[in-house]
């Protein structure tokens, strides 16, 4: 999953960077709203992590541009700022969670986990289709009751998918939920991820949509 | 054990000493003028009884039987008389002395005669042959200017008393506005700075209350900086905090070396930059609390090499030069430890934005007199708009990667407006970069005790 991390302080950015990527995100970090703005009209993103106190241009207006392009991005607002009345102004101004500064590692990875299941329709913490589970705090999927080991990149491949049942998704949609900024891309990489994925699961899970992209379609309940 | 004073005891004092001093003043002139009225008036008397005698004796000093006069009054007691003839005391009254009354023979005099103080009025008849002396105690004309002064003094007694309870209650209901207005001031809240409600009070009162109010004013001004200063230095350490955490929860995770290395780097650099700020923030607090104290004679040049010396080895690590411009010397009346932080924080701002090297000039001069010191340096510098925000607390220029408290500026404002100094931002030489000048007042430097305001 990829997530935007906008925080104007260097350590802290750094430390949001490495902590997300250690729990499976793969993370663009902006210094200020601005900048934040653009990264966000360019980029699909499944959550942002946003600041408040950002130099050019607010954490606050960042969210309401955003909310006014009708764009449903989850947003986590990590802050400092934390009376009562500042955290009813950011849920205000359209954020779906809150977190004060010093905040756990864990704690958040957890929340951006919870933020991007609830935007996707989903209820349950563990992702499941048919005899596929993927836990997504854990990383550990399952399939006809066997634990399948993963990549990082071929669960991140999974998990798009299977937050998009029977949606089709692009390569470059999924490539985008792969990669951050400066990561390098090798070419065929989806495809390379899908091979793999169909060879450790089941070749029929996942359906090729030929010049479009991929598909996982929703299995029929017994 | 010593009492405050008291307004009321202090009136009523002051109200009664004053009234039973022009009192007693009154008894002492009506005792004095009494008496000289009671002497007018017992003179007249005693030429009046000496002239009657005179008359007596003229017709017939045999026929007078008795011997001497029965006391028809009680103040006939006091009163004697003598006729003499030819040295022989022909008549006298029952209280006359056997000696001469007095030894004029005409006219008043005052004779003590066996341990008795006397008035007497003499005269001899018109043919010479007798002599008379009429007399009276002159205890007795003293006596009665001291009754006419005692009835004087009674009322006072009662009087006094009778005022001073009145006076008591006058003073008592004229202070109740104070004593409602202390108790509103007691029964205060320490949080509550409410002005306090003008209402009623008299005219003596009021600048009591305006001054009370305005005060209130200015200790919530006092306390919400206070307040304010407090929120912003726990909001701006929660930042620093965050990044130590998250910083060693990935040096936890972390899958390699270089990236556990890495995270336990930024921890170590994360605790350097929550120390300074911290020791910035407790700089400030000491400025904000600073008391009066004396100022001393200070060379800036001098001030500047000691400073320029004490930063260097940062400047190097940083590969940015810095040094002392020519200049001119000025001495300034200050408190060199503040300059020295001051200087300390400029040095450090500019070593701290310049790129690697480049140049960080101090320089030490005048303009119009007025002695002053400025840092430039080669960095990014601070858009025009900008240069207001600068000094405020925790405000860092932006896109320069650099981690300062954001107070730097806010200490040297601060230690500025102590000095009386100003402090400018401007573009650097050839519009690049940052210089900050510090205008002191044109001092005159006689005044090496001028102490601060």
């Amino acid at each position: 999953m990829r997530v935007l991390a906008v925080e104007d302080d260097a350590l802290l950015g750094d430390a949001i960077q490495a902590g997300l990527k250690q729990a499976g995100f793969a993370v663009d970090w902006v210094k200020d709203g601005v900048a934040a703005q653009h990264a966000l009209q360019a980029e699909p993103y499944a959550a942002v992590v946003l600041d408040l106190g950002l130099p050019r241009l607010s954490g606050l207006d960042v969210l309401q541009h955003l909310r006014a392009r009708r764009d449903a991005t989850p947003v986590l607002i990590l802050t400092a700022r934390d009376t009562v009345e500042d955290r009813i102004k950011g849920l205000d101004a359209g954020a779906d969670d809150y977190l004060i500064k010093p905040f756990d590692m864990g704690e958040l990875a957890a929340r951006l986990r919870a933020l991007v299941r609830r935007a996707s329709g989903e209820t349950a913490p563990v992702l499941c289709n048919g005899a596929l589970a993927l836990d997504p705090a854990s990383h550990r999927i399952t399939y006809l009751d066997q634990a399948i080991e993963l990549s990082a990149k071929e669960f991140a491949v999974l998990q798009a998918l299977m937050l998009n049942l029977d949606r089709v998704l692009t390569r470059t949609q999924i490539e985008a939920q792969l990669y951050a900024w400066g990561d390098e891309i090798e070419s065929n990489t989806v495809e390379v991820h899908i091979h793999h994925l169909r060879r450790k699961l089941a070749p029929e899970l996942i359906q090729t949509v030929r010049g479009v992209g991929y598909l996982m379609p929703r299995a029929q309940a017994d | 054990m010593t009492h405050p004073p008291s307004l009321k005891r202090r009136v009523l004092t002051l109200a009664l000493a004053g009234m039973a001093l022009i009192w007693v003043g009154t008894v002492i002139v009506t005792y004095f003028d009494a008496r000289e009225e009671l002497n007018e008036v017992l003179d007249a008397h005693l030429t009046q009884a000496a002239a009657l005698l005179i008359a007596q004796t003229a017709h017939d000093i045999e026929e007078i039987e008795i011997e001497h006069a029965r006391p028809l009054h009680k103040y006939s007691q006091r009163v004697a008389f003598q006729i003499w003839e030819a040295g022989q005391l022909r008549l006298h009254s029952a209280n006359a002395p056997a000696t001469p009354l007095a030894s004029r023979e005409q006219g008043f005099s005052d004779s003590t005669v066996e341990g008795q103080r006397w008035r007497v009025f003499s005269s001899r008849d018109a043919s010479g042959k007798v002599l008379i002396h009429v007399a009276e105690l002159a205890e007795v004309r003293d006596k009665l200017a001291r009754e006419v002064a005692k009835n004087l003094l009674y009322p006072l007694l009662v009087a006094l008393p009778l005022f001073a309870i009145l006076l008591w209650l006058a003073v008592g209901r004229g202070l109740r506005p104070l004593a409602s207005l202390t108790r509103e001031v007691a029964s205060r809240e320490p949080d509550n700075l409410a002005p306090l409600p003008v209402g009623a009070a008299p005219a003596e009162v009021l600048p009591l209350i305006d001054r009370l109010n305005r005060l209130f004013e200015r200790i919530a001004a006092s306390i919400q900086n206070e307040r304010r200063f407090t929120a912003d230095a726990a909001h701006e350490l929660r930042t620093p905090v965050a990044a130590i955490k998250a910083q060693a929860q990935v040096a936890r995770g972390a899958q390699d070396t270089t990236e556990r290395t890495h995270a336990l780097d930024s921890v170590i650099l994360g605790c350097d930059r929550a120390a300074h700020l911290i020791e910035q923030l407790l700089t400030l607090a000491r400025l904000d609390s600073l008391q009066k104290s004396a100022l001393e004679s200070c060379e800036l040049q001098t001030l500047a090499v000691e400073v320029i010396a004490e930063m260097t080895p940062l400047a190097r690590q940083k590969n940015v030069q810095l040094e002392l411009a020519e200049g001119e010397t000025a001495t300034v009346q200050a408190l060199p430890g503040l300059l020295r932080i001051l200087l300390r924080n400029l040095i450090d701002n500019a070593v701290r934005y310049s790129p690697a090297g480049t140049q960080v000039q101090v320089r030490v001069d005048r303009e119009n007199s007025q002695p002053r010191i400025s840092v430039s340096d080669n960095g990014p510098g601070i858009p025009v708009e900008e240069r207001d925000k600068v000094p405020e607390r925790f405000y860092r220029p932006l896109g320069t990667g650099e981690q300062g408290s954001g107070l730097g500026l806010s200490i040297v404002q601060r230690i500025a407006a102590i000095h009386g100094a100003t402090l400018q931002l401007a573009a650097g030489e050839a519009g690049r970069g940052l210089r900050v000048t510090l205008l002191f007042p044109s001092g005159d430097t006689s005044s090496e005790h001028r102490r601060l305001e």
